[in-house]
C-alpha cells in the first residue's frame, strides 16, 4: 500500500498535492484497490465552484459507482483528460497519471481536517 | 466474497474482474463455481406429461442427450423461474434452476406433481456445477477425459465418468463463448476443479460472469425476468410454445398476447460517455419511459450497453436516452448480443 509522504489525505480516501493556493487531487491507492478495475471516470466541469465534502466526480469500477468528494472548498481549474480514454490509470498510478482534477483552493478554506501520510496510515489501520 | 442464496460467492479472484472477463473473451478458458444453482430430477412414466404441464417449452421435441432453455410460469403467466431441461431418457429428466428460486421451484413442482405419475427429487445439495467457458474449454476438458467431447453439439450433453462419479457434461453456458457445464457429484468436485486449474483454466468470479452474460443480452432472474413480467414482455416467446397444448400460465399469456405487452425488454447502446446501471431511468423526449435492468461498460463494444424495460409504444423510438446522474445520454436500440457470440451453432 503506497502512501506518499508529501501528500494530504481525507477520510473518504482522496489525496491532495497542495502547491500555494492550488491543489491536484485523486483517489488513494487504498481506494483504487478497494474499487477494483476502474472503467469510467466522470470528471467535474472546469470552472465549477464547490464546497468541502461535495461530490465533484464519479469513479466507476466493474462492480460499483463511487462518488469522489471535494476535500476542501474551491474551484476546478483543470481535469485529467487522459482518463477519458484510459480510466485504468487510476488503478495503475493513482498518485501520478491517475490524478483526477486540480482546483484553486477557496480563500479561507479549512484545511485542518486533512491528514498527513502518517495520520492516514493510522486511519487505514483503524 | 458475498453471500448469495445461502452460499458464499466470490465476486472476483486475485487478478480482478476485468482480467477474468478478458481471459474468457480472448481465447483462454475460465472456470466458474456455480454450485449454488439447483438441480431437480424428474422421473417416472408421467415425466413428459408433467413437464409439458409445468414448463413453457415443448419437451416432446427433446431427444435423449438434448438440453432445452425453458421457464416455469404461474397461473398469471409471469415467471416463477427460467430453467434448462435435460432429457436423460423418455421417463427421466433433469432440471437446472436458479439458486434464489430453488425452494419456491421445488415446492411448486412437488405440488403440481401430485396429479402425475412422477417423482421430483431435489439433488441440489449433492451436486456441484462447474462451468468451463472460452475458446480453450474443450482442449482443457479433453485432457481430463477419454470421452469424445467433439461429438457433443451445442445444447447437447453426455454422461462422463470423472473420479469415480458420473457427471452430466453439456455444451451450454452463460458467456457467449464455446464451453461446457459439468454437473458433478460433490465427492468429485474438488479434484475436477483442481485438475482444470492445473491445465490452465482461470477461475472467474460473479462480477466477470455478469459482464459476460450482460454483453450477450442473456436474461437473469430478478433483473430481466421476475413474477412481474410474462414471456411476452421479456422477449421469451421463443421458449413459450402456445401451440403445444395446455401448460400453467398459457391462458394468461394468450390473454396478454391479445391485449398487447405494456412494456418490452430492449437492448440499448449508449452513443455518449457513461455506464447504464440497474434502475437508471430510460427517457424518451424527456419523459421517463422505463429503466435499465442490467448494464455495463462493454470492453469489446467500447461503450456502455444495457438491457431495459420500456413502455411498449416507445420501444422503437429513435429518441431514447439513459438518465445518468441527471445527464441524458442518447442510446440507440440494438438487438442483443452486444458483441459477437462465439457459441458453437
Amino acid at each position: 500500500m503506497s502512501i506518499p509522504a508529501e501528500l494530504k489525505y481525507t477520510k473518504e480516501h482522496e489525496w491532495l498535492r497542495i502547491e500555494a493556493d492550488e491543489a491536484v487531487f485523486g483517489v488513494s491507492d487504498h481506494a483504487q484497490e478497494a474499487l477494483g478495475d476502474i472503467v469510467f471516470v466522470e470528471p467535474p466541469e472546469v470552472g465549477r465552484s464547490f464546497d468541502a465534502e461535495e461530490s465533484i466526480a464519479v469513479v466507476e469500477s466493474v462492480k460499483a459507482v463511487s462518488d469522489v468528494y471535494a476535500p476542501v472548498a474551491g474551484e476546478i481549474t483543470g481535469i485529467n483528460e487522459a482518463l477519458e480514454a484510459s480510466p485504468e490509470l487510476v488503478n495503475s498510478d493513482p498518485y501520478g497519471e491517475g490524478w483526477i482534477a486540480k482546483f484553486r483552493i477557496a480563500e479561507g478554506a479549512d484545511l485542518s481536517d486533512l491528514m498527513d501520510a502518517d495520520a492516514y496510515s493510522s486511519y487505514l489501520e483503524e | 466474497m458475498v453471500p448469495f442464496a445461502g452460499f458464499e460467492m466470490p465476486v472476483q479472484y486475485a487478478n480482478g474482474a476485468l482480467k477474468e472477463y478478458q481471459a474468457v473473451r480472448d481465447g483462454e478458458a475460465g472456470i466458474f463455481d456455480i454450485s449454488h444453482m439447483g438441480q431437480v430430477r424428474v422421473s417416472g412414466p408421467g415425466a413428459l406429461a408433467f413437464l409439458q404441464h409445468v414448463t413453457t417449452n415443448d419437451v416432446s421435441k427433446l431427444v435423449d442427450g438434448q438440453v432445452q432453455y425453458s421457464a416455469l410460469l404461474n397461473e398469471s403467466g409471469t415467471f416463477i423461474d427460467d430453467i434448462t431441461t435435460y432429457r436423460l431418457s423418455e421417463s427421466e429428466y433433469y432440471l437446472c434452476i436458479n439458486a434464489a428460486n430453488r425452494h419456491k421451484d421445488v415446492t411448486h413442482l412437488r405440488a403440481e406433481a401430485a396429479d402425475f405419475d412422477v417423482k421430483v427429487e431435489d439433488e441440489s445439495d449433492d451436486t456441484t456445477l462447474i462451468a468451463l467457458q472460452g475458446a480453450k474449454a474443450q482442449a482443457i476438458l479433453q485432457e481430463t477425459t477419454s470421452a469424445d467431447l467433439e461429438s457433443i453439439a451445442y445444447y447437447r450433453f453426455d454422461r462422463i465418468d470423472f473420479c469415480g462419479g458420473t457427471a452430466i457434461v453439456s455444451r451450454t453456458g452463460y458467456t457467449g463463448e464455446d464451453g461446457f457445464e459439468l454437473y458433478l457429484p460433490n465427492t468429485a468436485a474438488v479434484t475436477v476443479w483442481q485438475s482444470l486449474l492445473d491445465k490452465g483454466a482461470i477461475p472467474i468470479g460473479l462480477a466477470a460472469r455478469d459482464m459476460l452474460r450482460t454483453e450477450m443480452g442473456y436474461a437473469l432472474y430478478g433483473h430481466e425476468i421476475s413474477d412481474q413480467v410474462t414471456p411476452i414482455e421479456a422477449g421469451l416467446m421463443w421458449i413459450t410454445k402456445l401451440d403445444k397444448g395446455e401448460f400453467i400460465g398459457r391462458e394468461a399469456v394468450l390473454v396478454r398476447k391479445e391485449s398487447g405487452a405494456l412494456q418490452r425488454l430492449i437492448g440499448l447502446r449508449l452513443t455518449g460517455r457513461g455506464i447504464p446501471r440497474e434502475h437508471y431511468p430510460v427517457v424518451c423526449d424527456g419523459s421517463v419511459v422505463g429503466e435499465i435492468t442490467s448494464g455495463m461498460h462493454s470492453p469489446l463494444a467500447g461503450c456502455g450497453v444495457g438491457l431495459a424495460y420500456v413502455e411498449a409504444e416507445v420501444a422503437d423510438s429513435e429518441n431514447l436516452a439513459v438518465d445518468i446522474r441527471g445527464r441524458h445520454i442518447v442510446a440507440e436500440r440494438v438487438k442483443p448480443p452486444f458483441v459477437r457470440s462465439n457459441v458453437r451453432r
